[in-house]
């Protein structure tokens, strides 16, 4: 940045050094205009309409979409008209509210699986995820379902008469005992499906159970259950198969348990 | 208009006054004094403006090929992008803002610049954080705050270092001479506080006492886009206020459009940042408050924006000549551009389908190049062959540095924004994969590639042609570097 410091000084019209002949000043000093003065033009009188249109605009648009100023409202859509109504609350008063376990499983399924099952449960044929809407395994006994849900799948399945397999289930474990039960309960009662719900009790047993299974399951491992095969652990399984539980709480109802998956289930209670 | 229609001023008219010589010789010294600081601010300033293009290329070209040194641990796109972000905006954009600053403050107060060497023990610092911070980035040490990557252990260096160079500036306003304080010291002594209150609350809320969850990002966005407006913008309004008047030799049209716009601009610039959290978990009049406030916006970029072309009015032929002028005009039509496109993004219903797309980079490329830079160059182009001592050597390389730089922002901007839109569209569409989203906007990333490589091109153009003024290997003449010939009468000089 100093190389001229090594220059001459004596060239021409350069000399920027603070000697006695300052005054010979370099040549764009000489003939810069003076500094800058500012002038004092009047506001137009369209340019204070402007001012007026982005206050108009900006405090219209605060109003709008301010959610009452309220601190519990995240949805800006909360408007002043409807805030009489399910209003200022809405925001507010639905969180007290208990939710059912469906509902509470329809968050999870939105947030999680509907980015591939879809939200309409349909799946995507051309992607390879299968549908859960009138799936087998989404109706049939609550076991197959949780294996999935919990331990993730791989490999070709086919659902509905259908061949998937392109796509990997990942493991859902990791969501909780209570979030696996609502989402697995959800998905058994949306879409015309009919399956019985599942309880966070259910779920916790199916965990110990699988605690020790590697990796995901592959449809061989599911049809080694039998396609009713409801979980156990909890007060309740589906609805049919009240026998079944009283003559051995551990045991899914209909016929002998048959555990496909290591660390079987009877040795529990 | 004709090239003798130029306002020409003979030297005589000056020099017979003894007032017009007395100012002269104390411009003289007042630029001399400021020569050593303001020329290593900027003379790093462009070197790690020729780093962040380099980084800036690696992580654009990984957007479409993402094989590309993806071996390299600290080549990777997750350490590049941020270093490419930090050196552009506390290396390349601070230093010549605050040199530039500096220059200027010392004109306009009319007063030397005392203890130049202390001036550059701060830009050194300054300097030193940056190379430290950059390093850290690299090698895997950065916060993940978006604009403030640099590890915290950095961020005490650049604030010592800023607060040794802002309080030369400050003191320079202190004992000023004379004259009424003219528009550009307004948005200079404010950019000089504005920064240092933005750093430290951010520093402090996200580093040093963090406060909790979600609130972070409501702090750091505050602060990114808040750096945008209140300091870069501040510098670069304030260059635009004296370089323009100054160039074409007229006063400046309104003092109460500046008044103005300077006040509102400080008024409501602070209130955003939030608009880039859309439909975020916050209370929704956080957003709308700062929405509310991007439209207020409208009013100093319609204010400031008329003033100077109200006062270019007449003169705009005069771009054919002035480097200076020719990229300070640009600079400034690109403020309204890059606030207008500011406004609209930032409403609900358009931030839900571009806030996460392209356009989110079109839009700081816009503020921090077209606007911010293009200025700087401006100015740069200005003030270096004041503190040289010679003219700039070649008309034609100013040339390629101006087109290459604007058909790259041009290009790179359009097609960020048409990318950016299918990109959001497409992200909207429940029908297609994330993946196909994705890829839909390869097409464009390819363009903004090519559009880099033209800005590229302008920057090492612009740092070759600075390095040869440093070198003492410019003109000599006593008329300026032109980029189209004048021929004034003879024994006129045409202003610049």
């Amino acid at each position: 940045m100093n190389g001229s410091d090594s220059t001459p000084r004596h060239r021409q019209g350069m000399d920027y050094g603070e000697s006695e002949d300052v005054q010979k000043v370099h040549a764009a000093i000489q003939r810069e205009k003076q500094e800058p003065r500012v002038g004092l033009e009047p506001l137009s009188l369209w340019l204070i309409g402007i001012y007026a249109l982005a206050v108009f605009f900006g405090g219209a648009y605060l109003g709008r979409f301010s959610g009452s100023f309220s601190g519990d409202s995240l949805d800006p859509g909360t408007v002043p008209t409807k805030s009489h109504g399910p209003g200022p609350g809405g925001g507010g008063q639905q969180p007290q509210q208990e939710l059912s376990p469906a509902e509470r499983g329809k968050k999870v399924f939105m947030a999680n699986c509907a980015v591939c099952h879809q939200a309409s449960g349909l799946g995507s044929q051309s992607q390879g995820y299968p549908p859960l809407a009138g799936s087998e395994i989404t109706n049939g006994g609550s076991r197959r379902a949780a294996m999935v849900v919990m331990k993730g799948l791989q490999g070709p399945i086919t659902v509905k008469g259908q061949k998937f397999g392109s796509a990997v289930m990942q493991p859902w474990e990791s969501l909780g005992d209570q979030k696996v039960a609502d989402v697995l309960t959800y998905e058994r009662q949306e879409w015309g499906n009919h399956g019985g719900p599942v309880t966070k009790e259910q779920i916790a047993a199916l965990r110990k159970e699988l605690a020790s299974h590697p990796g995901s399951f592959v449809e061989a491992d599911l049809q080694a259950v039998p396609a009713d095969a409801n979980l156990s652990g909890g007060e309740e399984g589906a609805s049919p198969p009240k026998p079944g539980e009283q003559a051995k709480p551990g045991a899914p109802p209909q016929g002998s348990p048959p555990p496909a998956t290591p660390g079987a289930q009877p040795p529990k209670p | 208009m004709n090239p003798t229609e130029i306002p020409l001023k003979s030297p005589g008219s000056v020099t017979d006054l003894s007032i017009g010589e007395v100012e002269q010789v104390e411009r003289a010294l007042i630029d001399a004094s400021t020569r050593v600081p303001v020329l290593m601010f900027y003379a790093s300033a462009i070197v790690w403006l020729l780093l962040g293009t380099v980084l800036a290329g690696f992580t654009s070209f990984k957007l479409h090929s993402p094989d590309l040194l993806s071996n390299v641990s600290f080549l990777t796109w997750g350490r590049i992008r941020p270093a490419h972000l930090n050196v552009m905006l506390y290396g390349w954009g601070s230093n010549v803002g605050m040199g530039t600053a500096i220059w200027l403050m010392a004109r306009l107060c009319r007063t030397t610049l005392r203890h130049p060497l202390l001036l550059v023990t701060g830009g050194g610092f300054w300097n030193f954080g940056v190379l430290l911070g950059v390093c850290g980035i690299l090698a895997g040490d950065s916060t993940g705050y978006h604009w403030l990557e640099f590890p915290s252990y950095v961020a005490v260096t650049l604030f010592l270092a800023y607060s040794l160079i802002a309080s030369w500036a400050v003191l320079m306003f202190r004992f000023r001479r004379g004259d009424p304080i003219y528009i550009t010291q307004w948005y200079l002594l404010a950019a000089f506080l504005w920064f240092p209150w933005m750093y430290l609350a951010a520093q402090t809320m996200l580093f040093i006492v963090p406060v909790q969850g979600v609130l972070q990002a409501a702090v750091n966005w505050w602060y990114a886009n808040n750096l945008l407006f209140l300091w870069f913008g501040s510098l670069a309004l304030g260059t635009a206020y004296y370089m323009i008047p100054k160039v074409i030799g007229r006063p400046v049209y309104s003092y109460h459009l500046a008044a103005i716009g300077f006040w509102t601009y400080a008024f409501f610039a602070s209130w955003t940042g939030m608009q880039r959290l859309v439909d975020g978990p916050f209370p929704a009049w956080m957003i709308t408050v700062s929405i509310a406030a991007m439209i207020l916006c409208i009013i100093p970029v319609a204010t400031v924006g008329l003033n100077h072309h109200m006062t270019m009015r007449g003169y705009f032929p005069l771009m054919r000549y002035s480097p200076t002028l020719r990229f300070t005009v640009f600079g400034a039509m690109s403020y309204t551009a890059f606030s207008v496109l500011g406004v609209i993004i930032s409403l609900r219903s358009f931030a839900r389908y571009l806030q996460f797309s392209e356009v989110s980079v079109a839009y700081s490329h816009l503020g921090l190049y077209a606007f911010f830079s293009m200025i700087m160059f401006g100015a740069m182009y200005y003030i270096v062959p004041r503190l040289v001592g010679r003219e700039w050597r070649f008309a034609s390389l100013i040339k390629i540095h101006f087109w290459a730089s604007v058909y790259g922002i041009g290009l790179m901007t359009l097609m960020l924004l048409a990318g950016g839109m299918v990109q959001g569209l497409n992200m909207d569409n429940p029908t297609l994969s994330f993946t196909e989203s994705t890829q839909s906007v390869l097409p464009y990333l390819r363009g903004r590639s090519i559009s880099g490589i033209l800005m590229t091109v302008a920057h090492f153009v612009f740092a070759y042609h600075f390095l040869l003024m440093l070198l003492g290997l410019g003109r000599t003449a006593s008329v300026p570097t032109f980029l189209n010939p004048v021929n004034p009468e003879p024994g006129e000089m045409v202003a610049h």
